[in-house]
C-alpha cells in the first residue's frame, strides 16, 4: 500500500517537470540560430557533455553503490573509436554512436572481473582500467601515423564538414538525454532494485534480486552514456591523444559535479556542473593553482557538506514539510 | 644456458626491486589493514618524500639516507594531522567520503608538487646512487641492493613494533575489532591518526629509496599507488609478509616484463598483474 501511494505521489511530479524542461531544451536548441555567442555556446556545450557523464556518475557512485574511478576510460575508448573510425572512413556520426558501444562493450567485458570486487576493491579495479588503457594507445598505434603526442595521436578526419551548431545541438541533446534516462531508471524497477543493492546486497540478493545482473546493466548504460558524452567532445577538440584522453582530469571534473551538486540526488549533477563550469572559467587565469583549488573544493565539501547543495537544499525542504504535515494535523 | 645466463640479472633485479615496492606497500597496507581505508593519495605522499629527500640534498647538502631523521618525523606529523582532522572525520560519513577527500589530497599534493619543483623529472643523484657490482653474469646497481635490504629491516622493526609495543596491540586490537577495543578502552581515532602516522614514516623511507632508484615527477605516484594496491590486494591487507612477497611478485613481474616485451611495456605487465590479481584472488593469497 505504501509504495502505490508513492508512486501516485512521484507520477504527477514527473509530468510536472516534463513541460518546463522540454520548453527550455528548445530554448536552447534555438540558441545557436539566434546568434548567441560562440563563447556561450561553449560553455552550454562543456556543461552538456559535463552532465551527461556527471548523470551517470551519479548512477554507478550515487545509487547503485559502485565508485567507480574509470569514466576516464570510457571517454577514451569512445573518443578514440570516434578518431579511428574516421580514418577508416566511418561517418562521424556513426563514430559517436560506435565509441557508446565500444564502451559499453568494454565495461561489460570488465565487469566480470571487477564486479567479484566489492566497495573498495571495485575502485582500486576501475582506478587501474585508465591507467592500462593510456599505456595501451602509447605503445599501439592502430592506424596510420600518429600526429599528435608521443603516442598515438590522431587527428578526427573530416571535422571541417561538422558546424559547430551541430556539435552543440549532440551535447544538448546527450545532456537532456541523460536526465530523461537518470529519472526513467530511477522509476523503474531497475532503480529501485539498484537501491536495494546500494542499501545492503546481501538482503537484496535474497530478497530475489539479482545483484549482478542490475549492476552489470547500470554499468553498461553508464558506459555507453558516458562513451557518447566523451566521443561528441572528441569531436569538438578535433584531435584526441593518450595522455589527456585517459587523463585523472575527467574524474575530477565528473566527481566535483556529483560532489558540489548532491551524490545520490537527482537534481545533484545539474546544480553540481554548472559549478564546474563555472570554476573552469573562473579558474583558466589561475591554471598553474587550479588543482589545488579543486581538491580544496572537494574535501571541504565532503567534510562540510557531504550531501553536496541538492541534499542539503533537500533536507530541509523535507524538513520544512514534514514540519508543515505535522503542525496541520 | 646462455639464456639462463641472461635471464639472471632481471630475475636478481625483480627480486631486489620487489623491497623497494614492498617498502612502498607497507605504509598503504598498514592503513588499509587497519583504518579499512584506501589511501589514494598514498603514492603521492610517497612522492613527498622523495621530495624530501631532493631538497635535503640540493638545498642543505645532506645525504637523502641521512635526511630521513629529519623526513620521517616530518611526513609523520603530515600523516597524523591529514588523519585527524580530516579522515577520520571523513570515515564518520561514509566510505566514499574518505576515498573522495583522499582523492582532493592527492590532487592538492600534485599540483604544489608543480608548483614548487615544475614538471620536470627529479633523481637522488648521489655517490652511491650510480655504482654498481658484479657476481658472476649478473650486474646488479648497489642501491637495488640496498633498497631491498631496506626492506628487511623495515619489515622486522615494523613486526616487532606490531608484536611488543603497547602503541602496536593497541593498532592490532583496532584492526581486528574496533568496536570491541573502542570498549577496552582504546582511543581508536588516535590509534588511527597513529597508524597513519607511521604509514607516512614508512612513505618517507619508501620515497628516498624511490628517488635513489628511480627518477620521479609531481604525478608518478599515481602508477606507484596502482602497484602498491596490487601487492596489498595480492598480499592481503596489513599482512607484513604478504606485502613482501607481493612486492617481489610486482618486482619480478616488472623486470621480467621488460626483458622479454621491452622496457615501455614493463609498467603495462604490472598493471595488467593488477587487475588479474584483482579478479583472480579478491582478497590476496593470504587474505583471510
Amino acid at each position: 500500500m505504501a509504495v502505490r501511494r508513492n508512486m501516485k505521489v512521484t507520477l504527477p511530479r514527473l509530468r510536472g517537470v516534463l513541460t518546463p524542461l522540454i520548453a527550455v531544451t528548445v530554448v536552447l536548441a534555438l540558441f545557436p540560430i539566434i546568434g548567441v555567442p560562440r563563447l556561450w555556446l561553449l560553455y552550454l556545450f562543456l556543461f552538456f557533455t559535463y552532465l551527461a557523464m556527471a548523470n551517470m556518475w551519479n548512477l554507478l557512485a550515487g545509487y547503485s553503490g559502485l565508485v567507480s574511478l574509470c569514466p576516464a576510460a570510457f571517454v577514451g575508448l569512445a573518443g578514440y573509436t570516434l578518431a579511428i573510425g574516421t580514418w577508416v572512413g566511418l561517418p562521424w556520426y556513426l563514430g559517436i554512436i560506435a565509441g557508446g558501444i565500444v564502451a559499453a562493450a568494454f565495461a561489460a567485458l570488465i565487469s566480470f572481473p571487477v564486479f567479484r570486487m566489492k566497495g573498495i576493491y571495485f575502485a582500486i579495479g576501475t582506478l587501474v582500467l585508465p591507467e592500462v588503457l593510456r599505456f595501451v594507445f602509447t605503445i599501439w598505434a592502430p592506424v596510420g601515423e600518429p600526429v599528435y603526442g608521443g603516442g598515438a595521436g590522431y587527428t578526427v578526419k573530416g571535422v571541417a564538414e561538422v558546424s559547430g551548431a551541430q556539435v552543440y545541438w549532440l551535447a544538448l541533446a546527450i545532456g537532456v538525454a541523460s536526465i530523461f534516462l537518470m529519472r526513467y531508471i530511477l522509476r523503474s524497477k531497475l532503480g529501485s532494485g539498484l537501491a536495494a543493492i546500494r542499501d545492503n546486497d546481501s538482503t537484496a540478493a535474497s530478497c530475489g534480486i539479482n545483484v549482478f545482473n542490475l549492476k552489470l546493466f547500470s554499468f553498461v548504460i553508464a558506459a555507453f552514456v558516458t562513451g557518447i558524452a566523451g566521443a561528441i567532445y572528441y569531436l569538438y577538440q578535433g584531435y584526441i591523444e593518450p595522455m589527456s584522453a585517459f587523463s585523472v582530469r575527467w574524474l575530477v571534473i565528473i566527481m566535483l559535479a556529483t560532489v558540489i551538486g548532491g551524490e545520490g540526488t537527482e537534481e545533484g549533477p545539474v546544480v553540481g556542473t554548472i559549478v564546474v563550469v563555472f570554476l573552469y572559467f573562473l579558474l583558466a587565469r589561475y591554471a598553474e593553482i587550479s588543482l589545488i583549488i579543486q581538491g580544496v573544493i572537494l574535501v571541504g565539501i565532503m567534510l562540510l557538506a557531504p550531501q553536496g547543495i541538492m541534499g542539503s537544499i533537500r533536507r530541509t525542504r523535507i524538513y520544512r514539510s514534514l514540519s508543515q504535515l505535522a503542525t496541520r494535523r | 644456458m646462455n639464456v639462463l645466463a641472461d635471464l639472471a640479472t632481471p630475475v636478481v633485479m625483480g627480486i631486489l626491486l620487489g623491497g623497494l615496492y614492498a617498502v612502498i606497500a607497507l605504509g598503504l597496507s598498514l592503513v588499509f589493514g587497519v583504518v579499512k581505508e584506501i589511501n589514494i593519495a598514498h603514492g603521492d605522499l610517497v612522492i613527498l618524500g622523495s621530495y624530501f629527500g631532493y631538497v635535503a640534498m640540493t638545498v642543505l647538502g645532506i645525504d637523502p639516507i641521512l635526511s630521513l631523521i629529519i623526513g620521517m618525523p616530518l611526513l609523520f606529523g603530515i600523516g597524523f594531522a591529514i588523519q585527524k582532522y580530516l579522515l577520520n572525520r571523513a570515515f564518520r560519513i561514509s566510505m566514499d567520503a574518505t576515498l573522495i577527500i583522499a582523492f582532493g589530497i592527492s590532487l592538492i599534493l600534485q599540483n604544489t608538487y608543480q608548483l614548487i619543483w615544475t614538471p620536470m623529472a627529479r633523481g637522488l643523484t648521489t655517490s652511491y646512487s650510480l655504482e654498481s657490482f658484479s657476481a658472476g653474469p649478473i650486474h646488479i646497481p648497489l642501491v637495488y641492493l640496498l633498497d631491498f635490504l631496506v626492506a628487511i629491516v623495515v619489515m622486522l622493526v615494523l613486526r616487532e613494533f606490531l608484536k611488543r609495543t603497547y602503541l602496536g596491540k593497541a593498532i592490532r586490537a583496532a584492526a581486528q575489532d574496533r568496536k570491541t577495543a573502542h570498549l577496552m578502552g582504546i582511543n581508536t581515532d588516535r590509534v588511527y591518526a597513529f597508524t597513519f602516522a607511521i604509514a607516512m614514516a614508512l612513505a618517507a623511507i619508501a620515497g628516498v629509496f624511490l628517488g635513489l632508484t628511480f627518477s620521479f615527477t609531481p604525478i608518478s605516484g599515481m602508477s606507484f599507488l596502482i602497484i602498491a594496491l596490487g601487492i596489498v590486494v595480492l598480499g592481503g591487507m596489513g599482512n607484513i609478509l604478504g606485502t613482501f612477497v607481493g612486492g617481489i611478485a610486482f618486482g619480478l613481474a616488472q623486470t621480467l616484463g621488460g626483458y622479454f616485451l621491452g622496457v615501455t611495456a614493463q609498467m603495462l605487465v604490472a598493471y595488467i598483474m593488477v587487475l588479474v590479481v584483482l579478479a583472480v584472488t579478491p582478497r590476496g593469497i593470504f587474505g583471510r
